[in-house]
């Protein structure tokens, strides 16, 4: 099927995302939620694209392609209201993502600073009981992806989404401790969590002694 | 939705199927007044599903959050009890009981939570006592007496001379199709008739239909939003318990219509009647052959089941109420695919809205020739609207589209009380945009509404009165807005957060920044939670620019 990406012709199979597409044209728009290896989520809408046709942007990981589509990644609404979510993520975190972070990456690549929300951000609540992995709680942002790939890819469920609207997060198992759930330490969640909410042990400690070194 | 959670539940379901999570939580807090991880790990066995899954599940909803005592009470906080007395009840109630909402006493007698909306809008303020909902003059003080009484509903009444929705379903309907329709010719005459959706969105419920006709599927379901969420609302509330043989007459038409046999009706908990009302009318079709299998001895078998929901006015949102009938949290999915293809157990599903059902018999029964001639504007049919406290006459009222609100609010509900005066109105919802009360020419229709900003919505009436205060309003609102957020999408979850903040916080408000958040929940919003709660700031902006601050 072919449609077109800031005017260059691109094929892509059936089925495939204006998501895919874009990256098929090279382009790299935004994600924050999107993990290739599991279902479309849709939570970030970091990946507003332009629609040629359509009203107003979409998020490109859940709009199908259709023949001939015209999808614009270089649309000012698209990308000033995509900058406006993740100057609202930042906002929630009581303090700026780590530079190494996908986070801090997309919001470079937005050209979003110091954003200009105060209000509430999430408690600092850290889980040291796993032996390998950390779960620093005030920088989830809910992006569900930890969730997704315990689920989809490592079959362990051993994560969940917990709470609704601002105080969701996440927990592991009952959430009585990390360690106490049916986590089998294959490491996946800590590989695509795109804040180091979840990071190995041994990174969060040189993390830490980094801080207290300051 | 999660496929492997699904096939969880399938693989626990097939033989006896044991109760959803949501079912055993439930028990467990109704049994000893809170959940615990015992609660959860049998929930689980029972269920199927991990362990994780059911602690997501247990933080999600209203009743599984709030800890209850012996005797466990809940104020409103809806928006019809908002306006009758700007939440100075929840205070007089707080002191009189000595506990804060959320609390329970130290001996665990005594516990009080909150509910968003019972559906006693017309008698507001209102309360509810274990399973006793009380309301309006001297509610308060029998509460605190520990003298709940079940408050009085005001019956509902039609201008029709015959009326389609508030008379006592027949079952003609259903006899006529099964005898005399195809599944098909049925179908053509209720997209002919243009039937819309009553649930909010006013989509067309034949193309609906036809879309979950012809997903390929081995076996199709018929789901009613029976949620009621809209703070302000009652309609569906009547119609589930006072008329729930129409209910289910439309129910199992749809059922004819698509090729379902499995109709699965989610009525919330905050209506503690509805559930067994819907119940006793299923088993009593059942004994008369209008369920059952070869009913009428037409070759058509359906059953259905009732599933009660466990408080969140998310769990309203279609895909968020399939995640919530199948035990699951109420969030949000993304579509596609859209419940017509992948539904209820990941099968083609069409979701209704309780009164949208309830005009499939007359349908059946007259044709949609008969049915576009009830109302002189666009929009065929006739709609159930209801209206609050403030007005003299409040109740559930069958009326034509394309009535004036004048005809509505004086003629039917009479005006306010006391010599009030209507402010403002907020139809259709809490994402509703809010008309001046000098605009009461506008129809309740469609596009009319439209133009005002404002929508037909589920057709709850809120009449704010002079003494309403929009920027309280708007703190008001928002508040809902953000706690009921599912929490799913970034522009929401924390949007609202943040436009609750804006609004809160003293002085004069950034007019700019509130435009550029509004237009990003809009935009970027998944599901219309996020997208439509800015409607109502709107119209605050709009129309009362001084007194919001902006
Ligand atoms: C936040 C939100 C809450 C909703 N709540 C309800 C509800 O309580 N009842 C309802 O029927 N529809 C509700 N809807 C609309 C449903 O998503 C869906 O459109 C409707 O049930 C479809 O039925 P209809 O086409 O018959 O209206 C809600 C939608 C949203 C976005
Ligand atoms: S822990 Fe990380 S991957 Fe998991 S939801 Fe939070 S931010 Fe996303
Ligand atoms: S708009 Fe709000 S309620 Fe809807 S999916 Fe997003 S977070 Fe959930
Ligand atoms: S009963 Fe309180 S708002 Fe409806």
């Amino acid at each position: 099927m072919e449609v077109f990406v800031d005017g260059e012709s691109v094929e892509v199979e059936p089925g495939a995302t204006a998501l895919i597409a874009t990256r098929l044209a090279g382009r790299t728009v935004a994600t924050l939620c999107f993990d290739d290896r599991t279902a479309a989520f849709g939570a970030c809408r970091v990946c507003l694209v332009a629609i040629e046709g359509a009203k107003a942007p979409v998020a490109s990981c859940a709009t199908p392609c259709r023949e001939g589509m015209k999808i614009s990644t270089r649309d000012e609404r698209a990308n000033r209201i995509a900058a406006n979510v993740v100057e609202l993520v930042l906002s929630e975190l009581p303090s700026p993502p780590a530079p190494h972070t996908e986070l801090a990456q997309v919001a470079e690549q937005l050209g979003i600073g110091q954003p200009r929300w105060t209000g509430a951000t999430h408690p600092v609540d850290h889980d040291v009981s796993h032996p390998y992995l950390v779960l620093q709680r005030e920088l989830c942002i809910s992006c569900g992806r930890c969730v997704r790939v315990c689920d989809e890819v490592q079959g362990a469920f051993a994560l969940t989404a917990t709470g609704r609207g601002f105080n969701s997060t996440i927990a592991a198992g009952l959430n009585s401790g990390f360690a106490a759930s049916t986590c089998v330490s294959c490491g996946a969640c800590a590989d695509t969590c795109p804040t180091d909410a979840i990071t190995e042990s041994f990174l969060f400690d040189i993390a830490d002694q980094a801080g207290q070194g300051e | 939705m999660s496929h492997n959670l699904i096939e969880m539940l399938l693989r626990s379901e097939s033989g006896e199927g044991p109760p959803s999570a949501l079912a055993s939580l439930k028990q467990a807090i109704e049994d000893h007044g809170e959940i615990t991880d015992d609660d959860r790990r049998a929930a689980a066995a029972r269920s199927g599903l991990p362990e994780a899954t059911v602690y997501g599940i247990s933080t999600y909803y209203d009743d599984f959050t709030q800890v209850r005592g012996d005797r466990h009470l809940r104020a409103c906080t809806g928006t019809a009890c908002w306006a009758a007395r700007f939440d100075a009840q929840i205070l007089e109630l707080e002191e009189g009981l000595g506990l804060r909402v959320g609390q329970r006493s130290p001996d665990a007698t005594l516990s009080l939570g909150e509910a968003v909306c019972l559906g006693m809008c017309h008698s507001a303020p209102a309360y509810r006592d274990g399973d006793t909902v009380d309301a309006g003059l001297g509610a308060l003080q029998r509460l605190l007496n520990g003298s709940a009484t079940e408050a009085f509903e005001p019956d509902w009444s039609s201008v029709l001379d015959r009326p389609v929705l508030t008379a006592a379903g027949t079952f003609n309907g259903l006899r006529r199709a099964l005898a005399e329709m195809t599944p098909d010719s049925y179908l053509a005459e209720v997209k002919e008739a243009n039937l819309r959706g009553r649930g909010g969105a006013g989509f067309p419920a034949g193309v609906k239909w036809e879309f979950a006709r012809n997903s390929p599927g081995d076996q199709k379901f018929i789901v009613v939003n029976g949620d009621e969420g809209d703070p302000g609302s009652y309609i569906d509330k009547y119609l589930m318990e006072r008329n729930p043989d129409l209910l289910i007459e439309g129910v199992a038409l749809a059922g004819y219509a698509v090729g379902a046999t499995h109709g699965l009706i989610y009525a919330r908990s905050e209506y503690p009647r509805s559930a067994p009302a819907l119940r006793e009318a299923i088993a009593r079709a059942h004994e008369r052959g209008d369920l059952g299998d070869d009913i009428y001895a037409s070759g058509f078998d359906f059953q259905i089941t009732v599933e009660e929901g466990a408080g969140s006015y998310l769990a309203g949102e279609e895909t968020a109420l399939l995640n919530s009938l199948q035990g699951l949290r109420a969030t949000v999915s993304v579509r596609p695919p859209f419940p017509a293809e992948k539904g209820y157990h990941e099968l083609p599903t069409v979701i209704n809205n309780v009164e949208t059902l309830c005009n499939a018999p007359f349908i059946a029964e007259h044709g949609a020739q008969a049915y576009a001639g009830l109302s002189p504007g666009a929009t065929p049919g006739t709609k159930l609207i209801c209206l609050n406290e403030r007005f003299v006459n409040p109740g559930v009222f069958e009326v034509r589209f394309a009535t004036t609100l004048t005809e509505i609010c004086h003629g039917l509900g009479g005006g306010l009380k006391d010599g009030h005066e209507i402010k403002a109105l907020q139809i259709g919802g809490p994402l509703g945009g809010i008309l001046p009360g000098d605009r009461l020419d506008t129809l309740l229709d469609f596009d009319e509404l439209a133009a005002e900003g404002c929508m037909v919505g589920h057709g709850g009436i809120v009449a704010f009165d002079e003494r309403t205060n929009m920027r309280e309003l708007a703190c008001h609102l928002l508040d809902f807005g953000a706690r009921e957020s599912c929490g799913k999408c970034f522009p929401c979850r924390i949007g609202l957060q943040r436009g609750l903040e804006m609004v809160q916080a003293p002085g004069d408000l950034d007019r700019d920044r509130l435009e550029e958040l509004l237009e990003t929940l809009e935009v970027a919003s998944l599901c219309a939670h996020g997208a439509a709660m800015p409607a109502p700031i709107r119209s605050l902006i709009a129309h009362w620019p001084q007194e919001l601050g902006v």
